[in-house]
C-alpha cells in the first residue's frame, strides 16, 4: 500500500533512497503529535503540513541546491546521508520498541459477496487509491505536473524553457514527503509504530524498478509481481532452504529483471548520445 | 603536481611511482615508522584502531577502483567482504587449509561472485546499478544466513588462529604486522593497476562510456574486470577481518557498512588511492570520537540515553557525508594536494 506512494516519489525524478526513513519519520511524527502533544486529528494534519513544508524547503535549499550539476552518485549519496540523519533522529527521539496508534479506524468487518474485509483496511485502501488517483491526475493534467515532469526529464532544458527548477524541486520534495507521511501514518495505523517501517520502504524499490521507473501502471504491476513472488517463493521454495525465501525473492526478481530488461517492464529506454 | 625543476630524463624515470629523492626518503621513513616505531609506541587501543583501518583500507581500495576509477556504483561491497570472510572460515575450520591458501581462495571466490553480480552492469548504470548491487548485497547476506551447517547460520563460524610455521599469530601486535604487510602490498597493487592500461581504460569509461567505446575500449570487458578486482580486494579484506576477529557472524556485514564504504571514498576523494587512506582514517577516527562522546551527551540530556550511540553515529555519518558533498566534493585528497602545493610555493601565492 505504501507502494503507490513510493511511485510518486519516483515519478518526480528524484533518486530518493530516503523514502523508507521518510515514511517512518512521518509515522512517528504523527504518533508523537497525536499522543505526546495530544492534538486532535485535524490539528495534527495541519501541523504535519507545516512540518512537511519546512522539511521540503530546507531539503531543497541545503541538500539539493548545492548539488545541481553534480553526478548521479552525489545525488544518491545525499539522499543516503539524509536517510542516515533521519534514522538517527528517529532513534534519538523515540527510542525503544513499537508504539500503538489510538484506534481511529473502525474495527468491524464488512462482507461483500461472501468476502470478509476489515473495515479499517478497506478505508486505508480507499484512501490510498484516492491519493494515488489524485497524483496521477495532477501529474498528467495540471501545469505544475507538466513542469515537474519536464524538470525531471532535463533540468537545463527546463530551465531555459522558463521553469524555475529550484522552486519545482522544492514542490516535488513537498509532494514526495507528503505522500511518504501519508503512507507512514496509514502503515502505523495498520501495525505498530516501529523502526521496521523504514525497511518496508526498502522493499518497495524492487517493485518500482521491476515495473519501470517512469511508468505508473508498471509500478502497480511490479508491486503485484513482487508480492506474488514473495508468497510463491515462500510457499514452494521454503522447504528446500529452511525458510526465509520471502525476504530475498524480491531482490532475486529485481536482479533477473535488471539483467534481462534493464529499464523495467514498462520503463522508457533512453537513447544515449555523446 | 611535481615541484619545479624535476624532469624525466629516461623512460624508467617517467614510469617510476616514487619520483624524487625526497619522496624516497619519505616513503622509507614512513615504512620504518609504520613497521618499526608505531607498534612499539602505541597503546593497545591505537593498535586496534590501526588494524581496523588497515583492513578497511584494503576493502576501500577495491571500491575505489570500481567507483572512483570506473564510476560504477556498488552498494553491496560489504557482502563481498562477507564472502571473503566466510570462504576463509569455511576453508580453515571445515577443510583445515592453512590460512594463506584460504585467503587466496577467499579472494578468488569473491572475485568470481563479483563477476556474476557485475553482470547487470553491462546494461545499466547509475541509479539502477546502485539498486542491483543493493539486491546483490541482500541476496548474498541472505545466503549466508541460510547456509545451514556450512556457514553456521545465525551462530556464525569460529576460525582457528593463523600461524606461520610454528609461530601462531595472535594478539594485536602480531596482527598489526600481518595486516599492514597486506595493506602495503594491496596498495602497491592498486596504485599500479590504475596506472596501467587497465586503469586508463577504466577512467575513460568513467568519464564517458560511449566515447570510450568509440576509442576501441571494450567497455563490457573492463567493467567486469573492475567488478572482479573490486570484489577480490574485498575478499582479501574480508579474509583478514575473519582471521583478525576469529569469529564471524552474518550481522557483521550489514548493508549500512556498505554505505560507510562509499562514505570513505567520498570523504577521501574519489579517484585517488591516497584519498582512501584519508577517508578511512578520518571516518574511523570520527567513529571513535563519537563512541567516546556519546555517553557524555546522554549524561547532559537524560531521557535520550537509549540507543544514543547508534543514533549519534548515524547523524554524524549522515551530516559528514552531506557536508563533504556540498562543500568539498573532491574530498580530503584535494585539500591535501592544495596544502602540498601551498607549502611548496611558499612564500609566493602561486
Amino acid at each position: 500500500m505504501a507502494l503507490g506512494i513510493v511511485v510518486i516519489c519516483k515519478a518526480s525524478g528524484i533518486f530518493n533512497l530516503a523514502v523508507g526513513e521518510f515514511v517512518a519519520f512521518g509515522c512517528y511524527l504523527g504518533w508523537a503529535l497525536l499522543i505526546q502533544v495530544g492534538l486532535s486529528l485535524p490539528v495534527m494534519i495541519i501541523m504535519l503540513f507545516v512540518v512537511i513544508t519546512l522539511l521540503a524547503f530546507s531539503v531543497e535549499r541545503f541538500f539539493m541546491r548545492p548539488l545541481i550539476g553534480q553526478p548521479v552518485l552525489s545525488a544518491i549519496m545525499i539522499t543516503i546521508a539524509l536517510m542516515e540523519i533521519l534514522a538517527g533522529v528517529i532513534t534519538l527521539l523515540w527510542p525503544g520498541i513499537g508504539r500503538m496508534y489510538p484506534p481511529i479506524l473502525p474495527a468491524g468487518t464488512w462482507s461483500f459477496w461472501g468476502v470478509t474485509i476489515a473495515q479499517g483496511r478497506l478505508i486505508i485502501f480507499i484512501v490510498c487509491m484516492l491519493v494515488f488517483g489524485l497524483f496521477v491526475v495532477f501529474f498528467q493534467r495540471t501545469r505544475i505536473g507538466l513542469v515537474m515532469r519536464a524538470a525531471s526529464e532535463d533540468q537545463q532544458l527546463a530551465q531555459s524553457g522558463g521553469v524555475k527548477v529550484t522552486r519545482i524541486t522544492a514542490v516535488t520534495w513537498f509532494i514526495g514527503i507528503t505522500t511518504c507521511f501519508i503512507g507512514g501514518i496509514l502503515l502505523g495505523m495498520l501495525q505498530t509504530v516501529n523502526p521496521g517501517i523504514a525497511g518496508l520502504g526498502m522493499k518497495a524499490y524492487p517493485a518500482v524498478i521491476v515495473g519501470g521507473l517512469e511508468s505508473v501502471p508498471g509500478a502497480l504491476l511490479g508491486g503485484l509481481l513482487i508480492g506474488l513472488s514473495e508468497s510463491l517463493g515462500a510457499g514452494y521454495l521454503d522447504k528446500f532452504v529452511q525458510g526465509g525465501m520471502a525476504e530475498v525473492m524480491p531482490f532475486v526478481v529485481l536482479m533477473l529483471v535488471l539483467i534481462i530488461k534493464p529499464y523495467g517492464l514498462f520503463g522508457y529506454k533512453r537513447i544515449e548520445r555523446v | 603536481m611535481r615541484p619545479a625543476g624535476t624532469f624525466d630524463e629516461s623512460y624508467s624515470q617517467d614510469m617510476a611511482i616514487v619520483r624524487t629523492r625526497f619522496q624516497w626518503i619519505m616513503l622509507i621513513a614512513g615504512l620504518i615508522f609504520l613497521f618499526g616505531v608505531l607498534p612499539q609506541i602505541s597503546s593497545y587501543y591505537v593498535l586496534t584502531l590501526a588494524n581496523l583501518i588497515g583492513i578497511t583500507v584494503i576493502g576501500a581500495l577495491g571500491l575505489q577502483i570500481l567507483l572512483g576509477y570506473c564510476g560504477q556504483i556498488s552498494m553491496g561491497h560489504m557482502a563481498f567482504m562477507g564472502v571473503g570472510a566466510y570462504v576463509t572460515g569455511i576453508m580453515m575450520s571445515h577443510l583445515g587449509l592453512p590460512w594463506f591458501a584460504a585467503l587466496i581462495c577467499a579472494a578468488a571466490a569473491s572475485a568470481l561472485l563479483g563477476l556474476v553480480f557485475g553482470l547487470p552492469a553491462l546494461r545499466i548504470k547509475g541509479f539502477y546499478l546502485a539498486l542491483s548491487t543493493m539486491a546483490a548485497h541482500f541476496i548474498i547476506i541472505w545466503a549466508i544466513w541460510h547456509g545451514g551447517d556450512i556457514t553456521g547460520g545465525v551462530y556464525g563460524l569460529s576460525i582457528p588462529r593463523p600461524h606461520i610455521g610454528e609461530f601462531v599469530i595472535k594478539g594485536e601486535k602480531s596482527f598489526f604486522y600481518l595486516i599492514m604487510i597486506f595493506m602495503v602490498i594491496m596498495t602497491f597493487i592498486a596504485k599500479n593497476l590504475v596506472r596501467m592500461k587497465l586503469g586508463r581504460a577504466l577512467i575513460a569509461i568513467r568519464d564517458n562510456d560511449i566515447a570510450a567505446e568509440f576509442m576501441g575500449i571494450n567497455v563490457f570487458y573492463y567493467k567486469l574486470v573492475a567488478f572482479t578486482i573490486a570484489s577480490a580486494f574485498a575478499g582479501v579484506s574480508g579474509a583478514l577481518y575473519a582471521l583478525y576477529l576469529g569469529n564471524i557472524a552474518p550481522e557483521q556485514f550489514a548493508f549500512l557498512d556498505s554505505l560507510w564504504y562509499i562514505g570513505y571514498l567520498i570523504i577521501g576523494g574519489l579517484g585517488s588511492i591516497t584519498g582512501v587512506f584519508f577517508g578511512v582514517t578520518f571516518l574511523l577516527a570520527l567513529r571513535q570520537v563519537v563512541m567516546i562522546a556519546a555517553p557524555t551527551i546522554s549524561v547532559v540530556m537524560p531521557g535520550l540515553s537509549e540507543g544514543i550511540l547508534a543514533a549519534t553515529m548515524q547523524i554524524t555519518f549522515g551530516s559528514v557525508i552531506a557536508l563533504f558533498l556540498i562543500f568539498e566534493p573532491r574530498g580530503l585528497y584535494h585539500r591535501w594536494e592544495v596544502a602540498k602545493s601551498t607549502i611548496r610555493l611558499w612564500p609566493f601565492p602561486y
